[in-house]
């Protein structure tokens, strides 16, 4: 028995000796790193240069995208682009996480808007400001509302590239049963009320077969809807004047926010289908909900949906009161590229030829035409291809118009926090403790704030300052 | 199989399968939603109250579905993947199951609570160090970086030892009077006899490998080498869903696992059977 517990002990023991002498060793090595990276080091000349750029866009627009990286590679010959999708953007946050010990990285990534805090702390990548300071690169097409959101102190670190807003989609021809104006959408929360009422249809048996309206339980409303009343989401100006350190979504306009949001619920006028937007967008187009709010990306699909159904309308976020269109404006939404610091100079360099070419006007055109993003580039509007997709679509003006009449301030520059993704679930479970009556706007926001701060405390005492 | 359903009571009977019928159903109902939204277009997936009946055939999604991810590649990579993982694992877990249950050596069952006791290490706590090694030794991209880390698990050693464990000393005896071989005892008595159970043990690795999400996103990074579980994400689009051809994407990787499952279905039956007529 002696024995055998000596030998068990020696085999845990060399099992022990074998993980050490692995992991140290991985980080000793750089050298080591994928196959691209070799080829790369070795073209410090005139050679072509390879870099590898992560993306997260799927179906369709993964397919724009590979034409548009095709379209970059068929143009010069010095650089080849190879686009490959990681997964979701959390995922290939994860990945590209995964990767930095081992220097395992891409030369460009797209990251999604709340991961912008995360990146830069992470410190491993090269702002773009830099790039454009160094070769003076013109930026007055950048749409300033978006090139806003990725600033942090004064500098530009991503290219935006990916754009939308939220905004309001109506049933016009359901409006028009409902004896109401079918070119009119609701600009404040009291018209959404109103409309509703108008809207709510019942059967024989009481039973609603058709409601108001139905907007998802998530966080990214309520972060805009903050936005447009004037409120900061987290502390020191949404974290962009300094470092954020506390959550302040709880103040009066979130609690006015779900009070209003809970009535129309309660009354029955409005239905809560849960978190996911795809099933208030699939409520919206079977014509059992009148009004939702999605993003602007979802523009086509709706009208696609609708076809041969009903019309569909876009209006603005609706706001509080009609005095909040003078004071504020929505926040945008989406991704943007980054270039990585820890790739070899000549790697950045091809990086960032590619980075212009994405924001062209053309690309940007041609891009906004397939996805229904916004092109970040305003001049991609007089591409003779998007003048003629607007004139197909007109409802489309409608969210270009929300995002030029946005001021550019700190409200809509959005909240800056590492913990975001996390910061979204929490807001979403109170609003559902909410919902369900257990808590009241103001306990539930409360309680939601508490523990968002905690994440934050704990982020910036772990990776932040 | 078949005999606990001869009840004599016809009421009974009945009673019985209604029960099994309203089961079925309540089985069979995602599966069949599925399967009727691949075939459905953009205006009528979304029509109210839900098509319960196919209305059209629209194979353009599964056209769709093919070119937004290249699935036929994906599904050859899966099978190459997970039918390593799963032949690994039955040469392993064989090997090392008989050693617990037949070989006589000091330590064993210290050894074997060691060996259990792996189970409760959580995979996602393992995965970066895993990474990181594999990475290190340049199988990033590679098949071998897909199978490496499954090839051996404390569960199926755990399967089969307890299987082994039922099969009765005095054979292993017997055949060691004979002078029957470890190895030989192994392949031509203790396997065939244990084919149940390495039939589950088969499904079960096969299918857990068919799954895997995290870990083929990490370790590959040209599309060649993607498995399935990423080309259905690769279906799904943030703030645009299409679900007809997401579900498309779905069927098609969901068909040849079926297969696998008819297979082995039969192949498990037949080890009880085949069992219980030698036994």
């Amino acid at each position: 028995m002696k024995r055998s517990l000596i030998r068990i002990l020696t085999v845990i023991i060399l099992f022990g000796l074998f993980l050490q002498a692995c992991t140290p060793a991985a980080t000793k090595a750089p050298e080591s790193a994928t196959k691209a990276p070799e080829v790369a080091t070795k073209a410090p000349s005139s050679e072509v240069v390879n870099i590898a750029f992560w993306h997260a866009m799927s179906g369709h627009n993964g397919e724009v995208i590979e034409e548009l990286v095709k379209r970059f590679n068929d143009s010069q010959s010095a650089i080849v682009v190879t686009p490959t999708y990681q997964g979701s953007y959390d995922d290939s946050i994860n990945k590209l996480k995964a990767g930095l010990q081992s220097k395992d990285v891409p030369a460009i990534v797209q990251v999604y808007d709340i991961g912008t805090r995360l990146m830069i702390d992470l410190g491993v990548m090269t702002p773009m400001q830099s790039f454009i300071d160094k070769e003076k690169f013109d930026v007055s097409d950048i749409e300033p509302g978006v090139a806003n959101y990725y600033s942090v102190d004064g500098k530009l670190w991503s290219m935006p590239f990916n754009t939308s807003n939220p905004v309001l989609y109506y049933n016009k021809t359901l409006f028009k049963e409902a004896g109401l104006d079918p070119e009119k959408a609701p600009r404040t929360w009291a018209d959404v009320t109103e409309y509703s009422r108008a809207l709510v249809k019942k059967d024989a048996s009481g039973a609603t077969t058709q409601y108001g309206c139905s907007f998802a339980i998530y966080g990214w409303f309520v972060e805009q809807f903050l936005a447009v009343q004037g409120s900061y989401y987290v502390n020191n100006e949404n974290g962009r004047a300094a470092l954020a350190t506390e959550a302040t979504f709880n103040g009066q306009e979130g609690v006015d926010l779900l009070t209003w949001w809970k009535a129309l619920n309660d009354e029955g006028i409005c239905v809560n289908l849960g978190r996911a937007t795809s099933d208030t967008k699939k409520a919206f187009d079977s014509g059992v909900v009148a009004m939702t709010l999605d993003s602007t990306a979802g523009l086509r699909d709706r009208i696609d949906a609708a076809a041969g159904k009903f019309e569909v309308g876009v209006g603005f976020l609706p706001r509080s009161e009609e005095a909040d269109y003078e004071k504020s404006g929505t926040i945008i939404g989406g991704a943007s590229l980054w270039i990585t610091n820890l790739r070899p100079q000549a790697e950045q360099d091809a990086a960032w030829e590619f980075v212009k070419f994405m924001s062209s006007a053309e690309s940007q055109a041609y891009w906004h035409i397939q996805t229904g993003y916004y092109p970040i580039n305003s001049a991609g509007y007089n591409e003779p291809d998007d003048v003629a997709w607007r004139a197909k679509y007109p409802q489309f003006q409608v969210a270009i118009d929300q995002l030029h009449m946005a001021p550019i301030n700190n409200y809509t520059a959005g909240g800056l926090i590492g913990v975001f993704p996390e910061a979204r679930q929490t807001v979403e479970t109170a609003i559902e403790e909410c919902f369900a009556g257990t808590s009241s706007p103001k306990d539930a926001l409360d309680k939601g704030a508490k523990s968002v701060t905690q994440a934050i405390v704990d982020y910036n005492d772990n990776i932040g300052q | 199989m078949m005999k606990f359903l001869h009840f004599k009571n016809p009421i009974v009977k009945v009673l019985l399968y209604l029960l099994l019928i309203a089961g079925a159903v309540v089985m069979i109902f995602p599966l069949y939603t599925g399967v009727l939204t691949s075939f459905l277009g953009p205006e009528t997936i979304s029509s109210y109250p839900p098509k319960l009946f196919p209305v059209e055939f629209r194979w353009q999604n599964y056209i769709d579905a093919s070119r937004q991810a290249p699935l036929l590649r994906f599904i050859l990579n899966s099978f190459i993947q997970s039918g390593g993982v799963m032949i690994m694992q039955l040469i392993t877990a064989s090997l090392a199951a008989f050693a617990f249950a037949f070989l006589p050596f000091k330590g064993k069952n210290i050894a074997f609570l060691v060996f259990l006791s792996t189970m409760m290490i959580p995979w996602e706590s393992t995965i970066i160090p895993n990474y990181l090694f594999i990475q290190k030794i340049g199988w990033t991209d590679t098949y071998q970086g897909l199978i490496s880390p499954f090839m051996a698990t404390a569960f199926g050693t755990f399967l089969l030892r307890q299987f082994f464990m039922s099969i009765p000393k005095d054979l292993y005896d017997a055949a060691k009077m004979d002078g029957c071989s470890n190895v030989r005892f192994l392949t031509s008595i203790l396997l065939p006899l244990a084919r149940p159970a390495l039939g589950t043990l088969a499904v079960y690795s096969f299918l857990q490998t068919y799954n895997q999400y995290l870990w083929p996103l990490l370790i590959t990074n040209s599309t060649n080498m993607r498995t399935v579980q990423i080309g259905i994400t690769m279906l799904q689009v943030f703030e645009r869903e299409q679900w007809q051809i997401v579900m498309a994407g779905v069927v098609t990787i969901m068909i040849p696992t079926l297969f696998l499952f008819f297979a082995a279905n039969r192949q498990l039956i037949r080890g009880l059977t085949a069992g219980a007529i030698k036994g």
